[in-house]
């Protein structure tokens, strides 16, 4: 299948992928507002939650509606690490479980003692919950909307659950570790040029990681099972382990985004675990552009960038119209602002003549 | 002497489960019509039910209808609404299933934010006449009225459901569109006027179910947000038939109550979300399903 629209060369696509990437990293050599830089940082965390959404949904065509599970836990766990990071011999116990009738430190905050042990639980306890959680549903061959309803509904569970242990969590209140992250021996501060390069170059990575990921076989089974999952299990391939795999790599990404969340607002609460944080990826993903990985991203961006500028006085006006927008873009650009580009690139850069030295047409149709 | 207490808190427990298993049945009612018969994935239903409370709030305090009058008034101004958004939106969505789960969570934002705009966030109350707003004491056993209320209401309006899908010509004719879309069409049945129908149908039911929740907690342009996860869990593990949601809603309701006397509404709550996917990852098909080739 070739295509004679430059939007579907893999080349041109690595190139925008590389301008975009170096535009993320360029940016502390423009900006040096410490405020804005620690914001831009956040959109980028947002950035990388649409990209997990965009390879589950996108990719994979099962639409997740529960990415909150991954981000929210791990960043509970870094939320857990940082706090433990203030305590001393002296005072062993975060304030608010005094607050809770606690008197010592209960079992679940003992491992988070150690920022190491912390790090890795924050990393992978949530990925591996998640992965656990998509192979059960998929052993099952649960798909469509009832994917959508399970994850919504473990991560209601979930939600409450933090919401109602209260002198563990803190609950409603949520935790607010009092500084900055020490990684060995080094605060890094999320005002800093430095927390930013972090977070940009997770991004980056990642997204680079995810693309080559779809660019190669894995990409070609994946858009098989998307297309046709019945068929791809005929043609003999594991569907049950591709549509884990896939799921879990989300979630781990996902687990990144919310330990960097931590990281840059020192704070968690239920709300990184609330139903419409989780829709809201949905919806920048979707705006973007589901399909494709760079435009999840840059939906993520555009959207929080426009809520910041609007700010909260027409906060009510602005969801309003985001809504009307939201609806807007499924019923006539299913393939999101995408899908505008793609037709806008196969418009005006149309080749001429027969098309040669043309890529298969990616499995990924990014842009 | 306290083995006495313990049962009769225990029996007070189901008794209550009754109760809460009707306010999770009322609130799944339209959705079962709306998910079960016509596979749309409205997660705008919890702002149908909003709409409802909203509805009554403007129909009491400002036009001073008597409540019972709201009740059905309310089905009429939600059934309206969703009749509304049917035509204009959800209609071209019914091939592209998941897309009406996100264009019906853009409707959900535009009505809670519309809504916010004209009312306000401020919480409104509803008044009940004061026959519903006692307490019966049976014994052992207090209960309010209102909630023995909503079990009535909800028993009746079930049954009401029922026979129109069994014995009307129009529920003959959404049932036999879920059946087989393309035999229903050579038969004569108008697909479109089905469709709009059950879902004006399924857009009443939770604006009826507004008028009781409006009632039971306060009126707030968010307070749908809660109910649609719970109505997705009953309509999905009852299989989409009215039976199975009903019978699910009942179970449901009643662990809720139970768990809730061991532990507190939070936790039982959350139980309750990870049995249901437990369940479900076990009987993905609910547990009873329309006799029917689905689409």
């Amino acid at each position: 299948m070739t295509s004679s629209n430059l939007y579907h060369n893999s080349k041109a696509q690595w190139a925008v992928y590389a301008v975009f990437f170096i535009i993320v990293l360029a940016v502390p050599a423009v900006i040096d507002d410490s405020y804005t830089l620690n914001l831009l940082a956040t959109f980028g965390v947002f950035a990388m939650l649409a990209l997990s959404v965009s390879l589950v949904w996108g990719a994979g065509g099962v639409l997740t509606l529960g990415q909150g599970v991954p981000f929210g836990l791990a960043a509970y766990c870094m939320a857990m690490t940082m706090q433990m990071q203030a305590q001393t011999p002296d005072s062993p116990m975060p304030p608010f479980m005094a607050n809770n009738s606690l008197t010592q430190l209960p079992l679940m905050w003992e491992p988070f003692k150690s920022t190491t042990t912390g790090l890795l639980i924050a990393l992978f306890f949530p990925t591996v919950l998640w992965t656990l959680f998509g192979g059960l549903m998929f052993a099952a061959r649960v798909h469509g909307g009832f994917v959508a309803v399970m994850t919504l509904a473990m991560l209601s569970a979930i939600g409450l659950l933090v919401l109602d242990i209260q002198p563990y969590t803190d609950g409603a209140n949520g935790i607010t570790p009092p500084n900055a992250l020490l990684i060995a021996g080094h605060s890094i501060d999320p005002y800093s040029p430095t927390a930013y390069i972090i977070v940009a170059v997770a991004l980056v990575v990642l997204a680079a990681l995810s693309k080559a990921l779809l660019a190669g076989k894995f990409g070609l089974v994946t858009h098989a099972i998307r297309t046709d999952s019945e068929r791809t299990r005929f043609l003999g391939y594991n569907v049950f382990l591709y549509q884990t795999l896939l799921f879990g790599i989300a979630g781990f990404i996902a687990s990144i985004a919310g330990c960097l969340f931590v990281m840059l607002e020192q704070y968690v609460s239920p709300a990184q675990l609330d139903v419409s944080f989780s829709v809201g990826m949905v919806i920048w993903t979707g705006v973007g552009g589901r399909a494709s990985l760079l435009w999840a991203m840059l939906g993520a961006l555009l959207i929080n960038a426009g809520q910041t500028v609007v700010g909260d006085t027409l906060l009510n006006t602005w969801l309003l119209f985001l809504g009307i927008f939201f609806i807007l873009v499924v019923r006539f650009l299913p393939k999101g602002l995408a899908g505008v580009a793609e037709w806008l690139v196969g418009f005006f850069l149309r080749r001429r003549g027969p098309a040669q030295h043309q890529a298969v047409a990616p499995a990924h149709e990014g842009g | 002497m306290e083995h006495m207490i313990f049962s009769a808190g225990f029996a007070d427990a189901l008794l209550l489960g009754l109760s809460v298993a009707s306010t999770w049945l009322i609130a799944a009612l339209g959705l079962t019509i709306v998910y079960g018969t016509i596979g749309v994935i409205n997660m705008a239903h919890g702002e149908f039910i909003m709409l409802g409370a909203y509805a009554t709030y403007v129909l009491e305090s400002k036009l001073h209808v008597p409540f019972l009058l709201c009740l059905p008034l309310s089905f009429l101004i939600v059934a309206v609404i969703g009749l509304l958004i049917e035509r204009l939106l959800i209609r071209y969505l019914y091939d592209r299933p998941l897309d009406t789960l996100l264009a019906t969570w853009g409707v959900s934002i535009v009505l809670i934010q519309a809504v916010r705009l004209i009312f306000g966030s401020d919480p409104l109350y509803l008044s009940v006449p004061n026959a519903l707003n006692q307490n019966w004491q049976l014994g052992f056993f207090s209960i309010s009225v209102f909630r023995v209320f909503i079990l009535a209401v909800t028993l009746a309006v079930s049954a009401a459901v029922w026979l129109f899908m069994q014995r009307t010509r129009f529920g003959m004719q959404i049932r036999a569109v879920t059946q087989n879309r393309a035999m229903a069409a050579s038969f004569g049945i108008n697909q479109k006027r089905v469709y709009a129908g059950a879902f004006a149908l399924g857009s009443g039911l939770a604006g009826l179910a507004g008028c009781m929740f409006g009632v039971l907690n306060i009126v707030l342009p968010n307070m749908g947000s809660g109910y649609v996860v719970q109505a997705f869990l009953v309509v999905v593990s009852g299989g989409g038939s009215l039976v199975g949601s009903v019978i699910s809603g009942g179970a449901v309701g009643e662990l809720q109550s139970i768990f809730s006397y061991f532990a507190d509404d939070t936790l039982a709550l959350c139980i309750i979300f990870t049995l249901i996917v437990i369940f479900l990852r076990f009987r993905p098909q609910g547990l009873i399903a329309p006799s029917a080739s689905r689409r």
